[in-house]
């Protein structure tokens, strides 16, 4: 009885992180333009996306944007997570504090200031504010991520390897890359979804050269979402599939 | 290590390298859906422009986006009339040259010199659609329904869809109580709200973005809807009908106009007169589903379209059309009792 219930309250979990992308991956498939009757499998939506540049150039858009702000943000949040663990330094409370109040701003005052920021040192908009935005935005996430990594070892660690020669360079390489790599790649991947679903930041900065995903379906909301767009959406969730079933590959040959 | 770096790097030149290499280009903000792919490229092959197309989904993103950045760099936009009317005054948008327009005798006169911009100075006729009612044959006799005031009947309780939009819902309570769509009297402003406050009993859903799809399924079988999306469900449920209310009806004219800060101002009068020419104006209406305003691109058309009466509505229904304006000050007084009219809900 006991494991029925468990099983079943998994499952019920499951159902409802996961009902809503099946439903799309569904539509994607429904041969019929508007309506949300189901009216005969095609393949039609698949073939039109093969077709349509305007949505593809968008797409990889977003993907190479995504791509380089969550590769930057990483780089940067990690090593601010390990000066503001290893370090001491006049203003550092602060600083921490300063990391979470990023998180917590409303994306709107982000948006708006950054425009501001831009418009004043006049940098024309376009793919480099956009991805500077993305990677100021991304960077708390990615070092509290780290940070809460680094908090769960020891810190005589770091003193046992200085007793035995290491340089600080050796040390950062050798212990606290392999040490961080899982919250490393966490950070990774929540900046990249971040940067690949964020509306409202982008469509501040951004300039009529650069176009990216999330705003070209928000925009197509008033006419109607075409079915290419959840074709699309679910050729980016089999993306996603890939790349985690090629992480847990990795690590589990790895682990064996 | 370093030699991936450097492959890296002139990877990523070769990808962006382009965009800064070319600077003959045109930067096109518009509605979503308002601008097929082909005619884009159609553009770019005959006149060796670039094209970079981004969309917005209502004329307040737009508005806000040109507000926000006064240096945005866009070229070409298309707002709907009466937000040129208020762009206008604001000086966002710039005296379009008409001397280089050699196709602006296409425009249906219908549709020029209207209150919202006297002597099309600052924008061209582009799309319309306009605002009627959408009856399901298979739910209600489609002549019983006439005219806006008929959705006030109590037969109707708790059927209707309306369109959640300020200005669309008080035209209609104003149109019915026979003021103009525009109005800034207070007093007929309220009048309208109190209209509108009988309606609710009926009203079952606010709704813009889903109409097509809500009627098609028969979801909702009565009720405020436009005429592009009406027809195009219709093609799908041969049941639904399109009705021009008898008291008046809104049309919604968009029209092309150029942003103050425009970089490219030659490029964008070229794709002015390029959109205006009766072949590119046809393609236009067929892919985006709304009528065109080009009456050379009108006779172009298939004949059963040129004949559809809900598209393409005969002279004597066209003299009922009012034009939607500005409304200045008062559009708060409107969004203030549009707010208090869906707390009643």
């Amino acid at each position: 009885m006991n494991r029925i219930s468990k099983i079943s309250y998994l499952f019920a979990i499951y159902l409802f992180l996961y009902a809503p992308i099946l439903v799309l991956i569904i539509y994607s498939f429904n041969d019929s333009s508007y309506s949300l009757v189901w009216q005969g499998f095609t393949f039609r939506w698949y073939e039109n996306l093969l077709q349509n540049r305007e949505l593809q150039i968008v797409a990889v858009h977003s993907l190479m944007v995504g791509v380089l702000a969550a590769t930057g943000a990483t780089a940067i949040g990690t090593l601010a997570a390990v000066c503001l663990y290893r370090y001491k330094f006049f203003g550092k409370k602060l600083l921490h504090a300063l990391i979470f109040i990023l998180i917590i701003s409303p994306d709107i005052v982000t948006g708006i200031s950054l425009l501001i920021l831009f418009s004043t040192l006049k940098v024309p908009l376009g793919f480099w504010t956009l991805l500077l935005s993305h990677i100021t935005f991304s960077i708390p996430f990615v070092t509290v991520t780290v940070y809460s990594r680094l908090t769960g070892h020891d810190k005589n660690l770091f003193e046992a390897a200085k007793d035995l020669g290491a340089t600080e360079g050796t040390i950062f390489r050798k212990i606290l890359i392999p040490l961080l790599w899982p919250a490393i790649i966490a950070g990774w991947l929540l900046s990249f979804t971040l940067s690949m679903d964020d509306v409202i930041i982008s469509f501040f900065v951004t300039g009529p050269e650069f176009d990216v995903l999330p705003l070209k379906i928000f925009s197509m909301v008033r006419v109607g979402i075409k079915p290419e767009i959840n074709a699309l959406c679910s050729v980016m969730f089999g993306l996603t599939l890939v790349v985690v079933l090629i992480y847990q590959l990795v690590t589990w040959k790895k682990q064996s | 290590m370093k030699k991936y770096l450097r492959l890296g790097l002139c990877g990523l030149l070769l990808f962006f390298g382009p965009i800064h290499a070319q600077e003959n280009i045109l930067n096109i903000y518009t509605w979503a859906g308002f601008l097929p792919e082909e005619i884009i490229r159609q553009f770019e092959r005959e006149t060796h422009i670039r094209v970079n197309h981004s969309t917005y989904v209502n004329n307040e993103v737009l508005y806000a986006k040109l507000k926000a950045n006064p240096d945005s760099g866009y070229d070409i936009v298309v707002p709907s009339s009466y937000f040129i009317a208020r762009m206008v005054k604001q000086g966002l948008v710039q005296k379009i040259d008409r001397s280089k327009l050699t196709h602006f005798n296409n425009v249906d006169p219908v549709f020029l010199n209207k209150e919202h911009d006297p002597s099309n100075d600052f924008s061209i006729p582009y799309l319309w659609s306009a605002t009627g009612i959408a009856v399901n044959q298979s739910y209600y006799p489609v002549s019983s329904i006439t005219g806006w005031k008929d959705l006030w009947h109590e037969k109707l309780k708790d059927q209707l869809l309306v369109l959640d939009d300020t200005r669309e819902m008080f035209s209609m309570a104003l149109i019915t109580l026979g003021y103009s769509v525009n109005d800034t009297d207070p007093d007929h402003i309220k009048e309208a709200f109190s209209k509108l406050k009988a309606l609710m009993n009926n009203i079952k859903l606010f709704n813009t973005e889903a109409q097509r799809s809500i009627y098609l399924d028969e979801d909702i079988t009565i009720g405020m809807g436009w005429n592009g999306d009406i027809y195009r469900a219709g093609l799908e449920n041969l049941n639904l009908h399109f009705i021009y209310p008898k008291e008046g009806f809104i049309i919604l004219l968009d029209c092309l106009a150029i942003p103050k800060s425009a970089k490219h101002v030659e490029n964008a009068h070229r794709f002015i007169d390029f959109v205006l020419r009766a072949e590119i104006a046809k393609q236009i209406s067929l892919e985006s589903g709304f009528s065109t305003p080009n009456s050379a691109a009108l006779k172009l058309l298939p004949v059963t379209l040129q004949n559809n009466e809900i598209l393409y509505p005969n002279k004597k229904t066209m003299e009922r059309a009012k034009f939607q304006m500005d409304v200045g000050e008062a559009a708060l007084r409107y969004e203030k009792y549009f707010e208090l009219l869906k707390l009643e809900q």
